[in-house]
């Protein structure tokens, strides 16, 4: 039995798609959450000095996104084929391009700069990729890659609580954005994903 | 296959995607795009960005994961998921250095020294010494100890590490492991002939 141990903090962000793959596997980990106040100093026991790490049989594996990418093929979640994988990562890539657009405004300390950011990104840089999203959505019948359930699906819906608290102003649960709202809403069905949103830590974002 | 990658007359982010296919002996299309025929183009492209590689007619983009797919293609990616993982893991870290220095690139110029200052001595040096940490306990390599397209990726795009350098300074000299990650690369016949006929360009 491989064993697994997830570090993060006490967020959905960056853990959640994680989180959701294993559930989703019915994979057993163990989910190790830091609060800011305690990540400063654990901070130089880890290989980068950044969340997520995975420990797989004791090895510190590091990037999100590396690490979805091996659980969803041992949950198999991943593509056919090397054509499918190509699709499912530009998918999983061109979300990340609007939600790295979305932490960097929410991050912004400084006030005026923020407001300026913010009116560019809810104007045009949420409606451009969601709509995008969206398109991709409908042509692979409620599904973001390949026709099919695949990692991506799951990568995207579970940034949904994080968005709810970064862009509450123009989130909406993807209201206007039918065809996402479909896939996300078929995520968050899927019995393991449901309990865990269910039993989830109550966390801000 | 038919490849046809779309990018501007620069190195950029389709120089690692010119190095697998290079590395591979794929016939392609290398086309370079003029910034002033780029806005018309623009709108015929997925994500209305570049590099997009058109495989057999269909147009398909993210730099990363053309590089991932061309990876396996060309015998360059891990044995088994776990050393993919470790490619990946490799490639996302100097990703995310990439985005760092390319976010100092784009900074008002007002803001611009102290968001270069902050680059140089800490983030770069940060990255940097872990990358070649990472080269040291792969002999020479990003990851699994051998030749991946981790490898081929990065020394496409030393521009980046360039970018981070003090005035003056060889940035290879404090990081010899990440040296002999570029050197390997360069070494092989098909990426040496490469850079000696691809196009001279500043970026």
């Amino acid at each position: 039995m491989v064993v697994y141990k997830l570090h993060y903090f006490n967020l959905t962000g960056l853990g959640e798609p994680i989180r959701f793959l294993f559930h989703y596997g019915g994979i057993d980990f163990e989910d190790v959450r830091y609060e800011m106040n305690e990540w400063v100093d654990l901070k130089k026991k880890f290989p980068l000095g950044q969340l997520p790490v995975l420990e797989i049989d004791d090895k510190e594996h590091v990037q999100s996104m590396a690490i979805c990418r091996y659980l969803a093929k041992q949950v198999g979640l991943a593509g056919d084929s090397d054509l499918e994988n190509m699709e499912i990562d530009a998918v999983v890539d061109t979300f990340n391009d609007i939600r790295l657009k979305i932490s960097t405004v929410m991050w912004e300390q400084n006030q005026e700069v923020k407001k300026e950011k913010q009116k560019i990104l809810h104007e045009q840089q949420i409606p451009f990729y969601f709509k995008k999203l969206d398109e991709y959505a409908e042509a692979n019948n409620g599904h973001f890659a390949c026709k099919k359930l695949t990692w991506a699906d799951l990568y995207i819906a579970s940034w949904s609580k994080y968005f709810s608290y970064a862009i509450k102003e123009v989130f909406n649960d993807y209201e206007n954005y039918p065809n996402i709202k479909k896939v996300v809403d078929n995520v968050l069905a899927i019995e393991n994903i449901k309990k865990w949103v269910e039993t989830r830590p109550d966390t801000f974002c | 296959m038919t490849y046809k990658l779309y990018y501007f007359n620069i190195r950029g982010l389709a120089e690692p995607i010119r190095y697998l296919l290079k590395y591979g002996k794929i016939d392609f299309e290398d086309v370079r795009v003029e910034r002033e025929d780029w806005p018309k183009l623009k709108e015929t492209m997925p994500m209305k960005q570049m590099p997009v590689l058109e495989i057999d007619g269909k147009r398909v983009y993210q730099s990363v994961s053309i590089a991932r797919f061309l990876g396996k293609k060309v015998g360059l990616a891990g044995s088994n998921d776990l050393e993919n993982l470790e490619i990946d893991s490799a490639v996302d870290t100097f990703v995310d250095l990439r985005l760092k220095v390319t976010a100092v690139m784009t900074t008002p110029e007002d803001k611009k020294a102290e968001a270069m200052k902050t680059l140089k001595e800490e983030t770069v040096p940060f990255f940097l010494s872990k990358l070649n940490a990472l080269a040291e306990e792969n002999n020479g390599h990003l990851a699994c100890k051998k030749l991946t397209w981790a490898d081929l990726y990065f020394a496409a795009l030393t521009g980046i590490v360039k970018f981070g350098a003090i005035e003056g300074e060889d940035i290879w000299e404090k990081y010899p492991a990440l040296r002999k990650v570029v050197d390997n690369v360069e070494a092989i016949d098909a990426i040496k002939t490469w850079i000696n006929e691809r196009p001279v360009t500043d970026f």
